[in-house]
């Protein structure tokens, strides 16, 4: 537990020492940060590591008059498998970070060791939310990965639309931790102190109407952080405003902590009710299809980015609604199924969601551009960030030989095996065609990023202009790259790293995953593995018999076009223009016409449908709030004593014990 | 010792009165640092058991609150060149008369209140009444180093209610001094000096400029 | 997997190999009969492959590695998803929980190589065609999974060596699933003319790139990798024969082949009958406006949804 504590302080002193060295010598600062957080990620994931290897939890306890009695720390399997996750992503990201800041430095802009330290905070809160063991730990963590979440995304602050994001941004989370606080007071009532281990002892004694406020909550609370539909509006503007390393760290692990925040609630929870595994299945059923058909509209790229963020919640939510029912069911095997499904596929989004946030940053590092209509063509000027990205694409799309398939191939188990069970949970099945939906939409929406983007001309001097990024500033993103192609070919890997978590979720001590996983996944590694083997022989065969045959080299067939130019190419717009019709106002795209010109333009549903006119709702009641607050002081200290009174004479004569 | 405890908490409530009813500046001060050197000596004198620990913090807080404080209020006044308070908003005698109602509601409430009683048992409702009290020349008084005093006034109050705490919580006391250096500090340096350059003037009333 | 029944699933894996692409032959011979005309030889495909192989190859200026890397990669996937079907009617080559996933995504994989490829030329009719692919594939995907899940609560295990290999055949004549089986059949058959680019969905013969669909998503490859792509092509027709075959025995309620010639033959005879079956509807059926796709792809996943209920209950 110590190496875990070291690992943290290392990472902040990276944070630190960013901070201390700057101006004239942030480079060497830039190494410092570099190679302080590496070695506390790595110092930190060996602890997370040994404690799933050994399958031995740590814990540790600060005692002492801290407010809310003892501090707990602790790491068991559940937080190992995330802390992995985070320390990797976040070096990987951080290390990518440090280059665009330099390169941002490089363009005037100062401060940057201010981005640094706050990214450093950042994944340090992000571990001790996932290591804490006591309420006040947990929300006190909480609230700084929040903060420092926000001072990220307005990084680029002095644009406008960056600052508006950023307040959509804090609105959401203040939202989501005031719904935690309540979730918490409902269960502290029934329990002896603030520590987990107390919540988990008083669980079986909360009445049904405090169990259903209590897993209610923790939808609101945890769904806020995590980006569900209805809950997701601010995770586009925040994640397309922020700068790419950033992006991909919030894309990547904070918002599943909204994740972990639920599997933690059910853990101690021990199981939740049928309801709630059906809304949690609903729920990610509806986010994975509106997710990704959002995402279809989209022309910027982290906005697309985003979206596909929440069609990827969606699909975690599926795993853990068919676990959560598994457990209420009483049936281990599907329960296990689902979880796994659920939590790798975690796993393997942080992994392929960082490579394409961080690919995305390259290219707009290297165009100065986000917008996809601009763009065209960068495989050749950049063809080491489009290697990382469509693997991060393939993966992302969950076909063999990547990871995703691996975490979607687990759901889909699960769903099918709670389709066969009792008589109510035969509905499950409807699942497997909406993940089916979910993955072709997916796969169009990739093509159309992968293909508008990297392939094809350069459709402004933006993508003709284009310099590639040094490599070396690319390797954290082949890394990830290399993960996912791994994972994907090994799934015994990926599977092995969750089953201790799987197990302790679907409550079965020590029987093993059902044994056509284990031999699933070895086949799957034979098709993954055979895939590539017969893709590389025939290319090679072509290759030695191609030199046989001429190859000439002709501009593109265009229908005996003289002269084409690059804007007669599909747009992003035009490629996703059939299947967003299909949808209808579902897709959320509207489109205005003139005599001379038309524009679409895709609007979030539930931000302008929804939470502005709410906000703007609010807003007016407080102005009429406003006569109480004229500027005078004493006034206000009036109301602080007025307050005070009330609450002595409530305190003294009010309650009687 | 509990009579010499006693004595210290009776001694506070005077200086609260006093402050109340003075109208010169430099009394205010010398009324917060007599207190803040009664709170030193408190700790003390209601443990019976003296640690090293115990001395620490006593002397601490009688340094800060009786030393470092009120030096940095009369650098204030030196800086800002204010001598007399004006008169507050209703009247000095009103004042008084408020502070004597707190001390009823207090003695009134405390017997109420669900605390356990440490040492002696007029520590709850001195307590309160340096809290009210605080908080009525917070509200009452216009010249912004007064009302300093009365936050000062507030901060102590809650001191004392440490102090009843202060077995289960011996941090809690530790970080409120540490409040103390840092109220101390930023409401000094910021507010009364930054609002005499920027208004030419340390008056509050002045402060609903600010409203929208 | 006894050693006689693996060397069976090889033959048949080869037999694939080699038959397959005799459907597009029969099919539009059929179609040529049926109109009244001479038509081309069954073995048309045949010549056409060895015509390409002999070629070169001309690659257009604007594309990348991945334009030349599509073919190869559609070609393997299919033959990797060949592995997964029960091609002699018992059991596939390689088989696991699951594998009905496996089968759909390995052909995702292709096809996400073509429709990159495509839109490698920067051409707007290949990036038209790539689009209009990608629509149709993403709402006949459903469908198909509906018909998966289907067989699979029939068989009680989600691998397609069980759902439509020895033992569906049992179990769909004693469970009365046969109702059931047949709108699976329908429905895998109107979503594959999808998957396959035919008619209703896509023409292959026409040669207006404003019409095309697949077509025209591989107008610039050449030589070998056109001979490659239209020999996938042929693969993934006789995989859904084989699929729709199996289905088809199920629901009759028949036994399984008892030795492994039949099994081949039967295969072989599968083929014929897709190809006799795509001519039959390319005759007498028009292809759909694109509008209309959706509602058809739409309406064959609900034969496929309506025999899911039927077996739920």
């Amino acid at each position: 537990m110590n190496v875990f504590l070291a690992g943290l302080g290392l990472i902040l002193a990276a944070g630190i020492g960013a901070a201390l060295v700057r101006g004239t010598r942030a480079r060497a600062g830039d190494a410092v940060y570099q190679i302080l957080l590496i070695i506390g990620c790595i110092t930190a994931g060996a602890a997370a590591g040994r404690v799933l290897a050994l399958g031995a939890p740590l814990s540790l306890t600060i005692h002492g008059a801290m407010p809310g009695g003892d501090w707990v720390l602790g790491i068991d399997s559940l937080s190992a498998v995330f802390l992995l996750a985070i320390l990797g992503v976040g070096a990987a990201c951080a290390v990518f970070g440090t280059h665009d800041l330099a390169a941002e430095r490089a363009r005037g802009r100062r401060a940057t060791w201010f981005t640094q330290l706050s990214f450093a905070t950042l994944l340090a809160a992000i571990a001790l939310v996932v290591a804490a063991r006591t309420v006040v730990v947990f929300l006190g963590a909480w609230e700084v990965m929040a903060i420092s979440s926000y001072v990220l995304i307005v990084a680029h602050h002095e644009e406008e639309n960056v600052r508006r994001s950023g307040l959509i941004y804090l609105v959401a989370t203040h939202t989501a931790t005031l719904a935690l606080f309540a979730m918490f007071a409902t269960w502290d009532a029934a329990a002896s102190s603030w520590s987990f281990d107390a919540l988990a002892a008083a669980a079986p004694s909360l009445g049904p109407g405090a169990t259903i406020a209590v897993l209610l909550l923790a939808l609101v609370g945890f769904g806020f952080k995590a980006g569900f539909v209805p809950l997701h509006f601010w995770l586009p503007p925040a994640h397309a405003a922020a700068p790419s390393h950033v992006s991909a760290l919030m894309s990547g692990i904070v918002i599943k902590t909204g994740i972990y925040g639920l599997l933690r609630v059910l853990l101690l929870l021990g199981g939740a009710p049928a309801w709630w595994g059906w809304l949690v299945l609903g729920l990610g059923v509806s986010s994975g299809v509106l997710g990704v058909l959002w995402a279809l509209a989209q022309h910027d790229i982290k906005r697309l980015l985003a979206y596909h963020s929440v069609e990827n919640i969606g699909i975690i939510l599926m795993g853990i609604g068919v676990g959560a029912l598994g457990v209420s069911y009483h049936a281990p095997v599907i329960a296990m199924l689902g979880f796994a499904g659920g939590l790798l596929h975690t796993v393997n989004h942080a992994l392929f969601k960082s490579l394409l946030f961080l690919g995305s940053g390259a290219v707009y590092r290297a165009t100065g551009t986000r917008n996809m209509e601009e763009l065209g063509g960068l495989a050749r000027r950049m063809p080491l960030t489009w290697l990382g990205f469509v693997i991060g694409a393939a993966a992302i799309i969950g076909v063999p030989p990547f990871n995703g398939f691996v975490s979607e191939w687990l759901v889909y188990q699960g769903l099918f095996s709670a389709g066969q069970t009792s008589e109510v949970s035969r509905l499950a099945i409807l699942g497997i065609p909406a993940l089916a939906l979910i993955s072709g939409l997916a796969l169009a929406c990739f093509t159309k990023v992968a293909g508008v983007v990297f392939l094809g001309t350069a459709r402004t001097a933006h993508a003709s202009d284009a310099i590639e990024i040094p490599r070396g500033n690319y390797l954290p993103a082949l890394a990830l790259a290399a993960a996912c192609v791994t994972l994907g070919a090994m799934p015994a890997l990926g599977i092995g790293l969750v089953s201790a978590t799987v197990r302790e979720l679907a409550g079965v001590g020590n029987v093993g995953l059902p044994a056509p996983v284990i031999s699933g996944a070895s086949m799957i590694s034979l098709v993954a593995l055979s895939t590539l083997a017969l893709s590389t022989l025939l290319w090679l065969t072509r290759r030695a018999l191609g030199r046989r045959w001429t190859a000439r080299r002709e501009p593109t067939w265009a229908c005996a076009y003289d002269a084409p130019t690059p804007r007669m190419q599909y747009t992003s717009s035009s490629f996703a223009a059939p299947l967003l019709s299909i949808f209808g106002p579902l897709s959320g795209v509207r489109v205005e016409r003139s005599t001379t010109a038309m524009r679409t333009h895709a609007s979030d549903a539930v931000l302008d449908g929804v939470a502005l006119p709410l906000w703007r709702r609010v807003h007016r009641a407080a102005l009429r709030l406003r006569g109480l607050q004229q500027g005078r002081l004493h006034l206000y200290l009036l109301y602080v004593m007025a307050a005070l009174l009330v609450l002595l004479g409530y305190l003294a004569f009010g309650s009687r014990p | 010792m509990t009579s010499f405890a006693e004595l210290a908490l009776f001694l506070v409530v005077l200086s609260d009165f006093a402050v109340l009813a003075t109208s010169r500046l430099s009394a205010c001060i010398r009324a917060i640092a007599f207190q803040g050197i009664l709170l030193g000596a408190l700790p003390l004198l209601i443990h019976l058991d003296i640690s090293g620990h115990l001395v620490v913090l006593a002397v601490g807080t009688a340094v800060i609150k009786a030393g470092v404080l009120p030096w940095f209020l009369r650098w204030a006044i030196r800086e800002a060149a204010v001598r007399r308070e004006v008169e507050p908003l209703i009247g000095y005698m009103a004042s008084v008369i408020l502070g004597a109602a707190a001390l009823a509601i207090a003695f009134a409430v405390a017997n109420a209140l669900p605390l356990r009683m440490v040492g002696t048992d007029l520590l709850v409702p001195v307590a309160l009444v340096t809290v009210m009290i605080g908080l009525v020349v917070l509200i009452t008084r216009s010249k912004a180093v007064t009302q300093v005093v009365g936050y000062l006034m507030l901060e102590n109050g809650i001191f004392l209610f440490g102090l009843t705490q202060s077995e289960r919580v011996p941090f809690l006391v530790e970080i409120g001094v540490l409040l103390d250096v840092f109220v101390g500090v930023f409401i000094m340096g910021i507010v009364v000096f930054h609002i005499n350059r920027e208004f030419d003037s340390i008056s509050a009333a002045r402060l609903t400029e600010l409203h929208d | 997997m006894t050693d006689s029944q693996s060397g069976v699933s090889f033959t048949a894996l080869a037999v694939l190999l080699i038959a397959a692409p005799i459907i597009p032959g029969v099919a539009s011979r059929t179609k040529a009969i049926l109109t009244g005309r001479q038509g081309s030889p069954v073995w048309q495909l045949y010549a056409d492959l060895w015509k390409l192989a002999q070629r070169g190859t001309v690659l257009s200026t604007r594309t990348t590695w991945i334009f030349q890397l599509a073919p190869v990669v559609l070609l393997a996937t299919t033959i990797v998803a060949a592995a997964l079907v029960p091609l002699d009617g018992r059991v596939s080559i390689v088989r696991f929980a699951g594998d009905a996933v496996a089968f759909a995504g390995v052909l995702g994989l292709g096809r996400f190589a073509l429709s990159l490829a495509a839109l490698d030329t920067g051409s707007s009719l290949e990036g038209m065609g790539a689009s209009r692919e990608v629509t149709f594939a993403s709402l006949a995907e459903p469908g198909l999974f509906v018909a998966f899940a289907t067989l699979g609560v029939i068989a009680h295990d989600f691998s397609l060596s069980a759902m439509l290999g020895d033992a569906a055949g049992r179990v769909g004549a004693s469970g009365g699933a046969g109702p059931s089986l047949v709108m699976v059949a329908l429905s895998v058959f109107a979503l594959s003319l999808a998957e396959c680019s035919r008619v209703p969905v896509d023409d292959p013969s026409t040669h207006l790139e404003l019409t095309m669909v697949h077509e025209v998503m591989v107008l610039d490859h050449s030589g070998p990798d056109l001979a490659m792509i239209l020999y996938a092509g042929a693969l993934k027709l006789g995989l859904f024969s084989a699929i729709l075959m199996n289905v088809l025995v199920a629901a009759s309620g028949q036994g399984k082949w008892s030795f492994g010639g039949a099994a081949i033959a039967a295969l072989v005879a599968s083929f014929v009958g897709m190809g006799v079956s795509i001519g039959v509807v390319e005759s007498i059926v028009a292809r759909l406006r694109q509008p209309k796709v959706p509602l058809y792809l739409a309406g064959g996943s609900a034969l496929a949804l309506f025999g899911l209920i039927l077996v739920l209950r």
